[in-house]
């Protein structure tokens, strides 16, 4: 029998009882099979959690060998983090959890058959799917920002070659030059990230580049919380950021590569680098495979977060209609679990309790001036929906002391969740 | 007024002590042989658990010198006292908050039991 460390066990603290009340006959039988297709913040937490049931016997569909976090990548646009500081392994859910990794791509899902198709041909049976394919980038929104536009005005909306593009741009833009940054419309993954973003590159600007000005092209006319990034923006960068509601422009129509330029319907932006975030939906396997509705995103039970449209299909992450909650990691960290424990249940007989869902995001303004949004949902299982019940933020005007204990805050809240994650 | 507050906080505290000393005996009724009692022990310590699951988010071991602390292996009192004072808006934290208002007074007890009995048995190694 494993002897847990205590580094190992704390983090292991949801599930390690789960094993002891997974009855006997099940687990000396053969387990039943899980297997999960994407290995981001979703996929890693819904493998990590079935395999430490003990009793389910868990494959991992993930096609790179490395994931670089979203979160935090905002960091190493301004220099303040390496991109190795960003980079986590599947290392420990293979060898510590026994999470079966596969490095490839998953080609196609027989929800009929319940076999998914590798794209080395290989078919893996299950008896139930777990399904985080994240976000796919709907081009032809914005005319001319197609995916070979992206090599020239990056998205940079995945961590990986798209955030080191951008911070080689940023880093060899002459100062004096403007840094656009298209936001597109609702829902897209991490809502408060490109105001961040901004932030963080007025930080580098602010520097390096002091003649330089960051201007947001919004496809919205509010953000949140508005107030809490226009103070900080008014503190730190006086005069360094403009944020132009759609509004005001019309919204972004076209790009021009040749002369780097974002047209809007009221005027054309000239751009030293440009970051054109595209419009999103859920990823393409969960579109192939039937799991989306007339929206581009995933219905699933607010409890169990099985698919409304094919059974013993459970989605996580930023592809499902996730009700109130935001398309975030610490959202799809949150699902990951109460999935695994439904899917325990369902497979094994292990009991199963209300769901706690949160979202904690910590976003900077500065490296050291960061603010908390602290939420708690529960599923509505009449109206199918996940709902809001509290939520509670960072104020403008509270002290330079506690947004400065938030910043510290949330670098221990990157280890962590890291940590929780990918073990 | 600050002292009736302070009589039904005193009150709450020990109403979910209670609660989680029943979790307790149940605990210690599942080590003689009672087949209904094991079963409920169970329930109670996979109910702690999955609830204990969310708290991992964030207070993992590498968070501990960062602001968030470890939470496994403190005493169940006062993983108690710490989360009536967070819902109480005493102890300030918009995201201790949100996670205390969430909890209900049973759900508080067992996660409080989880966490103390299973850290003990972590420090004890």
């Amino acid at each position: 029998m494993k002897t847990w460390t205590r580094r190992e066990f704390s983090t292991m603290a949801g599930v390690a009882a789960l094993a002891a009340v997974v009855p006997q006959a099940v687990r000396g039988q053969s387990k039943p099979r899980v297997v999960v297709i994407g290995g981001g913040v979703g996929g890693a937490t819904a493998a990590r959690y079935l395999a430490a049931t003990g009793a389910i016997a868990v494959t991992l569909v993930e096609p790179k060998r490395r994931y670089a976090t979203c979160f935090f990548s905002n960091h190493y646009l301004a220099g303040l983090r390496s991109f190795e500081s960003l980079v986590l392994g599947y290392e420990a859910l293979s060898e510590r959890y026994g999470v079966t990794v596969v490095h490839e791509s998953a080609a196609a899902i027989d929800p009929v058959a319940k076999t998914v198709a590798l794209d080395g041909g290989a078919q893996l049976p299950y008896e139930r799917l777990v399904l985080a394919p994240g976000v796919a980038f709907k081009f032809g929104g914005i005319d001319g920002h197609d995916e070979a536009a992206t090599e020239i005005m990056p998205h940079a909306w995945n961590a990986g070659p798209q955030s080191e593009l951008l911070r080689r741009q940023l880093e060899s833009m002459e100062d004096g030059g403007v840094f656009v940054i298209a936001v597109p419309p609702d829902p897209f993954r991490c809502p408060p990230g490109p105001y961040e973003r901004a932030s963080l590159v007025a930080h580098y600007f602010k520097q390096y580049k002091p003649k330089s000005k960051v201007l947001i092209l919004d496809a919205k006319d509010a953000f949140k919380p508005q107030d809490v990034f226009e103070d900080a923006w008014a503190r730190h960068y006086p005069g360094m950021i403009e944020w132009l509601p759609a509004q005001f422009t019309g919204g972004v129509k076209a790009v021009d590569l040749k002369t780097r330029s974002v047209i809007t319907e009221g005027g054309t932006f000239k751009a030293a680098v440009a970051n054109v975030i595209p419009a999103q939906s859920a990823g393409l396997l969960a579109q192939r495979t039937g799991l989306t509705d007339e929206s581009g995103w995933c219905p699933v039970d607010p409890a169990t977060f099985e698919s409304a449209l094919q059974p013993e299909i459970h989605l996580v992450g930023d592809a499902i209609i996730g009700g109130d909650m935001p398309k975030s990691a610490f959202s799809a960290n949150s699902q990951a679990k109460p999935c695994a424990f439904a899917i325990a249940e369902a497979l094994t007989g292990s009991p199963l309790f209300p769901p706690h869902l949160f979202n904690s995001c910590y976003t900077f303004l500065a490296p050291d001036d960061a603010f908390v949004s602290a939420l708690n949902f529960k599923p509505d299982a009449e109206a199918g929906r996940i709902e809001l019940v509290d939520t509670f933020v960072n104020k403008v005007g509270e002290s330079a002391e506690i947004r400065r204990r938030t910043a510290h805050e949330a670098v221990g809240w990157y280890a962590a969740i890291a940590h929780d994650t990918f073990g | 007024m600050g002292r009736q507050a302070e009589g039904g906080k005193a009150l709450l505290r020990r109403r979910i002590a209670a609660i989680a000393s029943a979790v307790s005996a149940t605990s210690i009724a599942a080590s003689f042989l009672i087949a209904g009692g094991q079963g409920a022990a169970a329930a109670n310590q996979a109910h702690g658990a999955q609830i204990a699951a969310a708290c991992a988010s964030c207070h993992g071991p590498a968070g501990g010198d960062q602001g968030i602390p470890l939470i496994l292996g403190l005493d169940e009192q006062a993983i108690i006292d710490a989360v009536l004072a967070y819902r109480a808006s005493e102890t300030p934290s918009h995201v201790m908050h949100a996670v205390a208002l969430s909890l209900t007074d049973e759900e508080l007890a067992s996660v409080a039991r989880y966490l103390s009995t299973h850290g003990g048995e972590e420090n004890a190694r």
